[in-house]
């Protein structure tokens, strides 16, 4: 009785609230609240920077033990461009979660309802998820970095001055820019969390390896291998390769890999954009 | 003020709202009832443009809600469904609601206390009870000091204290001018909340018009009499212009007459009564009495020459 009492009285006093128009900057102040409020990010963050940095070690270990053996042995550069392959997963997740979470709590229909021209919901998550990629990206080469240094001591690790080793700070970043902005896209689309991350990882870690053993069967395929979304991503974090690695086909070069990944990306988002206007929340 | 004209939801051969026209006017509370799956969501979410209409349309404060610059001032939602991240606390989820119309944090604080969420507000919302959720809805509404608040089964859930609350807070928001619209499939929670009603059944509106009116047009009244001599009884009130039917334990179910007509013919004759029961009709009469036109309408079986 009391509390219901109070509550009568304190809406009496309502009456100046100040409501802004909605904005692209406050959808996206939105949605860095609602990213920065969820567990699962934090946990997606510490997850990326620690898998990059624990493959590094390995790496770095491996090579230092094949080092005294073989010449050609995997040196600093693959130690820290190798950090992408598990890092993607989970950056490709949390893009796709970024929806398909909303989605499976019904929060879309609260959200679409606050900002009912709805392109700029997807807009701000695609900035955001492109930029805790980047970030992640770059932070878990440096880290990986750091963490070589003593393993592989100065002769053997990555050269900072070398600009392919600058490309493979920088094309980690952007590569998960991509991967999470990927994940997003098919969350989009897909709506449901389980088939986005299928979706996804199936598009980053399995197309590959299934083309590739149908390059056994057809030419066709080779020639498909360097413009799927994966091979042509992940030229932009990883050492530069210029012939065929044994009698594989040849990948793309860092630059044009990445233009075409990211042609992928946005044809993913464009048809999010769409489904998402078109179809009921 | 919401503005529906023939407004249509099709979902592939199933149409769940079908060509419904209606006015919701401000400084009222207007009852949108109807059985479950009769369309009530549909159409609210239709108003707000979460779901498209196959056809028709509706507009909300003269336009359709997408066009709104402030549309969590025009228009305060709850919905049927939760509609909040389970994974957040339901300050994060009023602070994030609030960031898209630059509604201040003092803002936030304050809903918080008008639904009593004080003490649970830093829980995250996966751990509440139904009546929490409602009331996390009730203030996700209020954060823009809406001119038009879309209840959708607002008293679901919540406790005898929550339903007096909600009642109180929806006659309130309505004598401050507010259009209230509020749906739900309990006739009795409407009788005491709503002026006007919208009874939808199947897809379409079957009724629109105050309480008592609806409840006066669709509904007799009825007197349940039971006399020793009931025959007798019947055959004198037929003649005084009553219908008298036979109902369980040798009663009759007397339409037409009033207690008192009746009471007074018994004892003018000297038929003594055990029984004098005038049946007031509820809305909840009114409303099955409404609903089951609706469903034999639909069902009937089609006329001769159909049958093998």
């Amino acid at each position: 009785m009391s509390t219901a009492v109070t509550a009568a009285t304190a809406t009496a006093t309502e009456q100046q609230v100040a409501v802004s128009p909605v904005t692209f900057p406050r959808v996206l102040h939105s949605e860095w609240i609602k990213l920065w409020s969820l567990r699962s990010t934090y946990w997606s963050v510490v997850a990326t920077v620690l898998a990059m940095v624990l493959i590094a070690t390995v790496m770095a270990l491996a090579a230092a033990v094949g080092a005294a053996g073989a010449d050609d042995a995997p040196g600093g550069e693959a130690a820290i461009g190798l950090g992408y392959t598990f890092a993607q997963v989970v950056v490709a997740v949390l893009g796709a979660l970024m929806i398909t979470g909303e989605y499976s709590t019904g929060m879309i229909r609260s959200s679409l309802a606050a900002a009912p021209r709805r392109t700029p919901v997807l807009a701000a998550k695609a900035v955001l998820i492109a930029a805790v990629g980047f970030l992640l990206g770059v932070l878990g080469v440096a880290l990986a970095y750091l963490v070589t240094l003593p393993v592989l001591g100065g002769q053997d690790a990555a050269d900072l001055a070398d600009p392919e080793v600058q490309r493979i700070f920088w094309g980690t970043g952007l590569y998960l820019a991509g991967v999470g902005l990927l994940g997003l896209g098919l969350g989009a689309l897909i709506r449901h969390t389980a088939g986005a991350i299928t979706a996804a990882l199936g598009v980053l870690l399995l197309l590959s390896t299934v083309v590739q053993l149908l390059m056994l069967t057809s030419d066709w395929f080779t020639g498909v291998y360097p413009y799927l979304p994966s091979t042509a991503g992940e030229r932009i974090a990883s050492p530069e390769v210029t012939a065929a690695v044994d009698g594989g086909p040849v990948v793309l070069a860092p630059w044009t890999g990445f233009a075409v990944f990211m042609a992928y990306v946005a044809v993913t988002l464009i048809g999010a954009a769409v489904s998402l206007r078109r179809r009921d929340a | 003020m919401i503005e529906a004209h023939e407004l249509t939801k099709r979902y592939g051969h199933t149409t769940a709202v079908d060509a419904a026209s209606f006015t919701v006017r401000p400084g009222t509370v207007t009852g949108f009832l109807g059985p479950n799956g009769a369309g009530k969501s549909t159409t609210m979410r239709m108003i707000v443009g979460l779901d498209r209409p196959s056809s028709g349309e509706v507009t909300v404060n003269g336009r359709p809600y997408a066009e709104h610059r402030r549309p969590l001032a025009e228009v305060g939602i709850l919905l049927d469904a939760r509609a909040v991240h389970t994974g957040r606390s339901a300050r994060q989820h009023l602070r994030a609601m609030a960031a898209t119309h630059g509604i201040s944090a003092r803002r936030v604080t304050e809903v918080v206390e008008m639904t009593g969420l004080q003490s649970v507000a830093g829980r995250r919302v996966g751990g509440y009870s139904l009546g929490m959720g409602q009331r996390l809805g009730m203030a996700a509404a209020l954060l823009g000091d809406p001119r038009t608040l879309i209840l959708d089964e607002p008293v679901n859930g919540l406790d005898p204290e929550g339903v007096k609350w909600v009642r109180t807070m929806v006659r309130r928001l309505a004598a401050e001018g507010r259009t209230v619209f509020i749906s739900s499939h309990l006739m009795s929670e409407m009788a005491q909340t709503a002026d006007h009603l919208l009874v939808i059944g199947r897809g379409r509106i079957i009724a629109a018009g105050a309480v008592q009116e609806i409840i006066d047009a669709t509904t007799t009244a009825t007197v349940l009499v039971r006399s020793p001599r009931a025959g007798e009884l019947a055959e004198l009130l037929t003649a005084s212009g009553g219908t008298a039917t036979p109902a369980a334990d040798g009663r009759l179910e007397v339409r037409g007459l009033g207690s008192e007509q009746i009471g007074d013919a018994a004892a003018r004759s000297g038929i003594p009564l055990h029984e004098l029961t005038p049946v007031r009709a509820s809305l909840e009469d009114a409303f099955l009495s409404l609903t089951h036109d609706e469903v034999v309408y639909r069902s009937e079986p089609a006329p001769e020459g159909a049958s093998r």
